[in-house]
């Protein structure tokens, strides 16, 4: 055996002894780690004790609340309130609401990847009549349950976590994104100038290198070289 | 290795009267490597851009290729899967081919991919030659461009197979990393992948197949031996080297048999065309998609 291959082999094994050792080392590590037991029921549930808060990381959206903050109405002019995410009937009091289409209001959020490439209709999530808000305390899209009765129906196993996943995603390149989803609005950007600059620096030069060859001939192209 | 590569001196092929004009350069299991990754290329290409593009009519028929929208997935996953044990397996063999002996030093030295300072010198005097105003630079075994092309497909391997693994195990995946990460991570996997294409479409064939130095194709990775007039011209610093080390003979080949000759521009064009037809289809109908 030669000298490398001697050497490999003792790689092999010392990554052989590794891997057997990992399960013993994650017996003894601590209940509470951060990341691997302590979020688990959490996870699962959606459900956070009452001196807990949400995790920061599933809040990676800034949603505005747009009108008088957190009115409930049941009023005449519930239609003119337009937070109607905690409504039991989020379309309650709109006019005509049974002769309109959903895309005929939200015409943006009717382009998804779920609906255009899984041809998924509004209905199958947002569910049928009334469509209760999502912060809506006992609504199936509410983010403490979304997971379970929306998202499982499809991903089996879809834990809180999964159902952060922004199915109605904004456009990542548009500076309002910047303001509800930070992350991919500077994700986004951050690798479209990794591109634009690979090819900002490599299209002109390797156009002026065909010019050049093409110009200078095959033969003449480099400097001749007599010692060789 | 066949034979018309074991030839160790210059001398006279008794068949067809060759001279040994060629200089080899790759290793039969770089080429495989190549070649491996050109495969797995081209089909991660025309799987994703299709699925990306299925609302089109072109998308539409690149899936139908692969027997449909669901099943261009599940093809798109097994060979992403593929090339990720292929990129470890290229790890291994980048631990045993490192000269262990010289190193860190060797990692700075020419035979090394990591770039080095000359390499920054050498693209400038490389863009004062094409305006005529320097001579042209000596290239050692690997050119700056080289180099480049090998660190893009590095860590657009390391980009791609992360967020690939992530987005096909959505629900695993999201144990580890917010859901939310999902949609960052189908952004990233997208962007990276268009640039990927982009770059090999345009940029790595054009140095391999259009410039007049290479021009139809340049074989080096698919026959193993570069033609040695031309090298001389390019990169006169690493013959000079082989010949320093005594090590040029050894290197010298003879011209390869037509058949092989004629696999190999095969398998280049056939690449190419498909790769040109890829990106072409994908500029005349990605501005049509929901993205």
């Amino acid at each position: 055996m030669t000298g490398s291959g001697k050497r490999v082999l003792a790689c092999l094994v010392v990554m052989a002894i590794m891997w057997i050792l990992a399960a013993q080392a994650r017996a003894q590590d601590e209940a509470a780690s951060h990341l691997l037991r302590y979020r688990d029921r959490e996870a699962s549930t959606g459900y956070y004790e009452e001196y807990e808060v949400m995790p920061r990381h599933l809040r990676a959206f800034i949603e505005p609340r747009p009108g008088p903050a957190d009115v409930v109405g049941y009023s005449p002019n519930a239609p003119t309130i337009r937070d109607r995410t905690r409504l039991a009937d989020s379309h309650y009091g709109i006019r005509f609401y049974d002769r309109r289409r959903c895309e005929t209001c939200h015409p943006e959020e009717a382009r998804n990847l779920h609906t255009t490439r899984a041809n998924l209709t509004c209905r199958q999530c947002h569910g049928g009549e009334p469509i209760p808000g999502s912060r809506y305390y006992y609504a199936p899209m509410n983010p403490i349950r979304r997971h379970a009765y929306i998202c499982a129906k499809c991903h089996q196993g879809a834990n809180a976590s999964f159902a952060t996943y922004r199915v109605h995603e904004p456009n990542p390149a548009l500076l309002s994104t910047q303001a509800t989803f930070p992350v991919l609005f500077w994700v986004f950007w951050i690798m479209i100038v990794i591109a634009a600059g690979t090819f900002l620096l490599f299209l002109p030069h390797t156009a002026l290198w065909g010019i050049r060859e093409l110009l200078a001939g095959k033969k003449g192209t480099h400097r001749e070289r007599e010692d060789q | 290795m066949s034979s018309w590569q074991e030839r160790k001196a210059p001398t006279v092929n008794a068949k067809t009267n060759d001279e040994a004009t060629r200089v080899r350069r790759f290793t039969p299991l770089q080429r495989f490597f190549h070649g491996g990754l050109l495969a797995a290329f081209i089909v991660q290409g025309a799987t994703g851009l299709g699925r990306m593009s299925v609302e089109t009519g072109w998308g539409k028929g690149l899936c139908r290729l692969f027997g449909g929208y669901e099943s261009a997935l599940v093809l798109h996953k097994i060979v992403g899967i593929l090339m990720i044990a292929g990129f470890l397996i290229h790890m291994v063999y980048l631990l045993v081919v490192i000269d262990w002996r010289r190193f860190p030093r060797m990692l700075l030295g020419p035979d090394s991919l990591v770039p080095s300072p000359r390499d920054a010198r050498q693209f400038f005097e490389h863009l004062g030659w094409f305006f005529g105003v320097r001579p042209h630079p000596e290239f050692d075994r690997w050119g700056y461009w080289e180099k480049f092309d090998y660190w893009a497909v590095f860590w657009g391997m390391v980009i791609l197979g992360i967020s690939g693994l992530l987005l096909a195990f959505p629900v695993a995946s999201s144990r580890m990393v917010p859901g939310w990460g999902l949609n960052v991570a189908l952004w990233v996997h997208r962007i990276e992948a268009l640039l990927a294409m982009a770059h090999v479409f345009i940029i790595h064939f054009f140095v391999a197949h259009v410039r007049r130095h290479s021009f139809p194709m340049d074989r080096a990775m698919f026959e193993g031996t570069v033609d040695l007039e031309s090298t001389r011209r390019e990169k006169p610093a690493w013959l000079a080297r082989l010949k320093e080390a005594g090590r040029f003979e050894e290197r010298l080949a003879t011209e390869a048999p037509p058949f092989v000759r004629a696999a190999s521009y095969l398998f280049g064009f056939v690449a190419m065309a498909a790769g040109i037809a890829l990106l072409v289809g994908a500029v005349i109908n990605l501005p049509r998609i929901t993205w």
